[in-house]
């Protein structure tokens, strides 16, 4: 199956494939391949830091605690260990690979072309090659992800604050922005609606709390 | 007999008016998110969890249920009119569905799949009812080493045999694995990994990285890459939503194979209906083959009716799974398992026994959801495509306020909404470097079990390691899990073999032009 891991994924709804990709330069490649080996040695060194610093009750028989995190933590260095290695044998693999053509590019003249389409290709070597289109490679959009990461962030910050009702119309509006919602004025007041109609629903009907912040008169 | 009577009972408790309430809630919402580009049933039941926690369990459950048939058959209502299959079970009825909808039967092809995902799903709700207490009696004389024998089954299952390098998924279940250690351990109460902070105390919620991974990582995503959507095109279905009697004579044995093929793959946690869909596809394909006029690639109602039902009839059965044995084989089943312990019960044997008014109310509510599902879909399936005209920017605007409101209302604290976020974005990070995000969930679900049972199996033996495999039911596990790793490995070493083949092939005619060039 060549789709992507993760079908709900946008990869599988478009109709089209499409595959983020840092660049086509290599060196963004490996570092790319990188983040996951190094977030995991992350959370591998965090339990490890936690099993040196933990504290036993008197008296707890052999499995301990300790045992099974032990065994995740060692896993997790494992499986970053192994990912690392196959990064680095792809990186050295598409490298050497373009500079053999590189080198019958000097010979050929032309060859160079053939260079830049099997470059990408060969990252994705796990690819099925009984599928027919190859996916659209596209770039990460900065400002979406910074705008729906930063609202979200600066939402969490300010709730109890400013209240639900002003936060989570400031939230929608934000991450409609980074959608490239073109109006602003009429998501505003989409997202307003919204986080008011949540408020009356569920805390004034429903009975959950949410905070009311500067808007609260005595609700 | 006493299985019947159950179910009545059942069927007594579901058709109060709260509950077909609930059902049809569930389905509609159900359909909606299928229907809707980039959202999946397990999606929408991790957004669902923390508003439910106000309503009683067999209302949430109902809803839950109709949720997830829901998404199934809202998924291959877009997948025939446009090509786009919601989630992967719905991908291999779009081949010949789609197809059909070009050729100007675009109603028939909603009817087939319709009908198919219908009687997928009642044959194996039916199975499930006589099944699934069986199965539950069978599972009272699991002990500790077996449990975690089904853990490691379906961790090595779903880590492995879905996800086309093992090496990922298994990364991708660590991680899951490594969120639900942190907090008190329930065995010694040495509280771990909390930096002593009390946020921490009682470990990171499920609700929280569920709806982080599942919907905020994948809003973060779909954000990445909403500008370069171009957007398809939606064929209109004119003409009747019924089948003739023709049609009908001629998908009728693909439903029936679909609905066998898929059966047996909603005990197997293999990561619930994509498998299946597939090899019923391929199954009619290759008899389609064999008829002195094939009708493959040119809309063959054969192609779409077995996997809709292939689809449906393995979301039944894991349902069934689910109850009767506290097993989840898809994302979506693990979020209803974490749900059941919210309310503080936990499936498996004790489940029947303890609230047989909940099991029997919820399995007679499937067989409603279906026939909601029926007349939902059959003649309403253009009213459906409608959802398609609520602008991208705000529905995942909207998703994201939810995922806000789900996990503030649940939890009251702005820590869990930063927790929110930093899961999310890691879920976004696997997202974007094609790591299956499936294995997380179900490490951080049966994780748990898994580390309970191995300690309660090897404290009870003296910290004997021996004990986790003995017993014949332990040692029937793991051969039927060497047995499964054993088809994966030698599906892919085929896989890679075809690959280096058709590989060695184009060098050779690369190879060849160029000496034709050069001469």
């Amino acid at each position: 199956m060549s789709y992507s891991n993760n079908p709900t994924a946008m990869s599988a709804v478009i109709g089209e494939e499409i595959v983020l990709a840092g660049g086509a330069d290599r060196r963004t490649e490996l570092l790319k391949q990188l983040i996951m080996p190094a977030l995991l040695l992350a959370f591998a060194g965090y339990l490890a830091i936690g099993m040196l610093t933990m504290r036993v009750p008197e008296g707890t028989a052999f499995p301990g605690p300790k045992f099974f995190p032990a065994l995740i933590a060692s896993g997790m260095t494992l499986f970053a260990i192994l990912l690392a290695v196959q990064a680095v044998r792809a990186h050295r693999a598409s490298a050497a690979l373009a500079r053999a053509e590189a080198l019958r590019g000097l010979d050929e003249g032309e060859a160079g072309v053939v260079a830049d389409q099997t470059a990408p290709g060969s990252a994705t070597a796990t690819g099925d090659p009984a599928h027919a289109e190859p996916a659209r490679r596209v770039g990460v959009d900065w400002r979406s992800l910074a705008w729906v990461i930063g609202s979200f962030l600066a939402f969490a910050l300010v709730l109890p604050t400013l209240g639900w009702i002003i936060a989570a119309g400031l939230l929608f509006w934000g991450v409609a922005r980074g959608f490239g919602a073109g109006k602003p004025l009429t998501s505003l007041i989409v997202g307003f609606t919204l986080s008011s109609f949540v408020y009356i629903a569920f805390d004034m009907v429903l009975g959950m709390s949410l905070p009311s912040g500067i808007l609260g008169w005595g609700f | 007999m006493e299985t019947l009577q159950l179910l009545l009972d059942g069927f007594a408790g579901a058709l109060s008016w709260q509950n077909l309430l609930w059902v049809l809630i569930g389905c509609l919402l159900g359909t909606a998110v299928g229907v809707l580009p980039g959202l999946g049933s397990s999606m929408a039941v991790a957004l669902l969890l923390p508003v439910t926690f106000s309503l009683e369990p067999t209302a949430a459950f109902i809803m839950f249920a109709g949720v997830y048939f829901g998404g199934l058959f809202g998924d291959s209502t877009m997948g025939i009119l446009m090509n786009t299959p919601g989630q992967a079970s719905a991908i291999a009825s779009t081949f010949e569905g789609h197809k059909m909808a070009l050729n100007g039967r675009a109603a028939q092809a909603l009817a087939t799949a319709a009908i198919g995902a219908f009687i997928g799903g009642f044959v194996a709700s039916i199975v499930v009812v006589f099944l699934a207490p069986v199965l539950a009696d069978f599972s009272t004389r699991f002990g500790p080493a077996e449990f975690f024998a089904l853990a490691v089954f379906a961790f090595a299952a779903t880590s492995s045999v879905v996800t086309d390098s093992a090496v990922r998924g298994l990364a991708a279940l660590f991680i899951g694995l490594g969120i639900a250690v942190i907090g008190i351990d329930g065995v010694s109460g040495a509280p771990r990994f909390t930096m002593d902070s009390p946020n921490l105390f009682d470990g990171i919620s499920l609700v929280t990285v569920t709806v982080a991974v599942l919907a905020l990582g994948e809003v973060i995503y779909v954000a990445c890459l909403e500008r370069h959507v171009t957007g398809g095109k939606i064929i209109r279905p004119k003409g009747r939503p019924w089948l003739s009697r023709a049609e009908m004579r001629e998908a009728a044995p693909a439903w029936a194979r679909g609905t066998a093929i898929g059966l047996p793959f909603g005990i197997i946690p293999a990561g619930g209906s994509e498998i299946p869909t597939f090899l019923a596809y391929g199954v009619e394909k290759r008899l389609d083959a064999r008829r002195s006029r094939p009708k493959f690639g040119t809309g063959a109602i054969r192609g779409l009716a077995a996997p809709e039902a292939a689809g449906n009839s393995t979301t039944g059965m894991a349902m069934g799974a689910l109850l009767a044995l506290g097993l989840p084989i898809s994302a979506t089943a693990a979020i209803m398992l974490a749900a059941f312990r919210q309310y503080g019960l936990q499936p498996g044997p004790l489940l029947f026994e303890r609230a047989p008014e909940l099991v029997w109310a919820l399995l007679a509510s499937f067989f409603i959801a279906m026939i909601m599902l029926l007349i939902l879909n059959l003649p309403f399936a253009m009213l459906w495509a409608k959802l398609l005209l609520i602008p991208r920017p705000y529905l995942y605007a909207g998703i994201t306020v939810f995922c806000a409101f789900g996990i503030y209302a649940t939890s009251g604290s702005v820590f869990d909404l930063l927790m929110l976020l930093g899961i999310g974005i890691v879920g976004f990070l696997m997202r974007a470097l094609d790591f299956p995000i499936a294995p997380l969930i179900i490490g951080m679900v049966l994780g748990p079990l898994a580390e309970t049972s191995l300690r309660d199996a090897t404290m009870s033996a003296g910290g004997d390691f021996s004990v986790l495999v003995q017993g014949p039911i332990v040692l029937t596990l793991y051969a039927l899990l060497v047995l499964v790793l054993g088809f994966a490995i030698r599906g892919r070493v085929r896989a890679r073999r075809e690959a280096r083949l058709a590989a060695g092939l184009a060098a050779g005619a690369s190879v060849r032009a160029e000496a034709r060039s050069e001469v």
